[in-house]
């Protein structure tokens, strides 16, 4: 284990957390925009009928 | 010498161009000032969790961060430890979120109209804007100020890049509200994060773990490791921060709208919960950054503004290709950061400050007018702001200060709302001035010659922060037990 082991564990784990969240946040938000519009678009053709 | 050249200055335009073109095809979806305010409730968890990390990593951020770790190393990270933790706590428990949520309100001051009146709600919509703002208003310039140093741009073009940012933000914002500010804060995160990512990986190859380390310990000693020790930290900075970080989870205003923007209670939880570890993530990833900075550059060379050591380690060490990533992944953090920012506080505003006058009796037109102007309004005071303020010290100094204006005072407010029935409009008008007094005072005594040395030397920012915090909460206990409480009020609750 390096010196500083406290950090450099911190670190270790923002790296690896931080891609791996990025690659699944990436493709699961991009559906979440998705559905978002097509609520509201269903949300505003409710309101215009 | 900075490696930005024309291929990195393409990647950045066809970021902007991109982002631009999401930001304002999503206006279509607006027809009602809740669509505007906060996407009609429609925000699900991981377009929660990339609009919130983007919103709260901007330039700013990575410019005090990484000046925390050039000053403190390693222990300069101890804020973002602290705030991940908070974070966890209040999404876990759900405490004080939980009942806001509920209570399906649009601004923590609406809530507070129930428990402590409609006075009590305009004011706390004051201090939360003008802390807000005051808190918002060095953003453009430190932003101006990366882009120029890591580009390698002559400094007399600071104000027109200033001004550049501002209105590419300021267009969708305007035109989309908080959807566009959700979609393009999706596309931000995704660029934000890589380029972070990558300029992260190159410091560690290219450096080594074992430089950084080694120049932490020769500039710092063993307290670059360990806030106790560190004689300008040890526990008064911890206690400081502490609290901060639990104020600014429950009631910082960016932060609260994704929870209230979420489609339910649990969504918005789940959001605090799995964004906490990004709250180390954004202050350990520009710390190591920072100490990056002090490994490789004479202390002579960065002189006294060692705000500006870590765009300069960058426009050394970045080559041609990433660099261009880095400023786009950089403007995305900015980008995302200022349109959130322009939409919270013109929110703030429109909903609390402005009550009396619409009491929600305007036209959804209208209203959607007038949402639209304020934002246009707070980019026109950022830009004023951004250029004549003299940033005095350390910029996240400035920003814990400012941030507390309105911090303190919100946060006694709410967790007594939520959980303490003898709470009233006495208690809570006394943490809002006490709240707001105090800070104030800090600030324009240390821009004052007179009495600049007793506040940065005798007080110090640390101390200043937490006599807040308890003056407030003293307020709030004091104010609330002198007024005889009415049946009826007891029994109301929020």
């Amino acid at each position: 284990m390096p010196e500083h082991w406290f950090w450099f564990l911190a670190t270790a784990v923002c790296v690896g957390w931080y891609s791996t969240i990025t690659i699944y946040v990436a493709i699961r938000g991009a559906l979440d925009i998705k559905n978002m519009l097509r609520r509201l678009a269903g949300d505003s053709g409710e309101a215009s009928e | 010498m900075t490696n930005f050249s024309w291929i990195d200055g393409s990647i950045v335009g066809l970021y902007i161009v991109a982002t631009m073109i999401a930001g304002v095809a999503v206006r279509k979806y607006v027809g009602k000032v809740e669509h505007f305010l906060i996407a009609g409730r429609e925000m699900n968890l991981y377009l929660g969790i990339a609009s919130l990390a983007a919103t709260e990593f901007g330039i700013v951020t990575c410019m005090y961060t990484s000046q925390n770790g050039y000053k403190n190393g390693f222990a300069g990270a101890t804020p973002g430890i602290l705030a991940m933790l908070a974070m966890f706590f209040v999404g876990y428990t759900g405490f004080c979120v939980k009942p806001l949520r509920d209570a399906g309100v649009i601004t923590i001051p609406e809530l507070f109209e129930v428990r402590y009146g409609p006075r009590i709600r305009w004011a706390a919509g004051v201090v939360i804007v003008l802390g807000g703002l005051l808190n918002m208003g060095v953003f453009l310039r430190t932003g101006g100020d990366f882009l120029v140093a890591v580009c390698g741009f002559d400094p007399k073009y600071l104000e027109i890049t200033m001004t550049a940012l501002l209105v590419f933000v300021a267009v969708y914002t305007v035109l989309g509200g908080m959807l566009s500010v959700l979609v393009t804060d999706f596309l931000q995160f995704v660029v934000m994060s890589g380029g972070l990512l990558a300029v992260t990986v190159l410091i560690l190859v290219n450096i080594g773990w074992s430089d950084l380390v080694a120049a932490v310990q020769k500039h710092h000693g063993a307290g670059g490791f360990n806030p106790l020790i560190k004689p300008e930290m040890g526990w008064k900075y911890i206690a400081d921060n502490a609290l901060l970080s639990l104020a600014m989870v429950l009631t910082w205003q960016t932060t609260i709208q994704r929870l209230l923007a979420a489609k339910d209670t649990r969504t918005g939880q789940q959001v605090y919960t799995r964004t906490s570890v990004f709250f180390l993530c954004r202050w350990l990833i520009p710390v190591l950054w920072g100490i990056a900075a002090l490994a490789i550059l004479d202390p002579l060379e960065v002189g006294d503004n060692t705000l500006l050591a870590m765009p300069m380690m960058l426009s050394r060490i970045t080559p041609v290709g990433l660099m261009g990533i880095l400023v786009a992944a950089m403007l995305a953090a900015d980008m995302s950061t200022d349109a959130a920012y322009m939409l919270t506080w013109s929110s703030v505003i429109y909903n609390d400050i402005l009550a009396p006058f619409h009491k929600r009796q305007w036209s959804e037109k209208r209203g959607l007018i007038v949402s639209r102007s304020l934002v246009a309004i707070i980019g026109v005071f950022l830009l004023l702001y951004g250029l004549w303020y003299p940033l005095q010290g350390s910029l996240w100094d400035y920003l814990r200060v400012t941030g507390n204006i309105y911090l303190s005072s919100m946060s006694v407010l709410l967790v007594a709302c939520c959980y303490w029935k003898r709470a009233n409009s006495w208690g809570a008008a006394g943490a809002i001035v006490c709240g707001a007094v105090i800070p104030t005072a800090f600030l324009v005594m240390e821009q004052l010659p007179s009495t600049q040395h007793f506040a940065k030397v005798v007080v110090g920012p640390e101390y200043s922060n937490i006599a807040t915090y308890i003056i407030a909460t003293t307020a709030m206990v004091v104010g609330s037990l002198l007024k005889p409480q009415t049946k009826a009020v007891a029994a109301k609750g929020y």
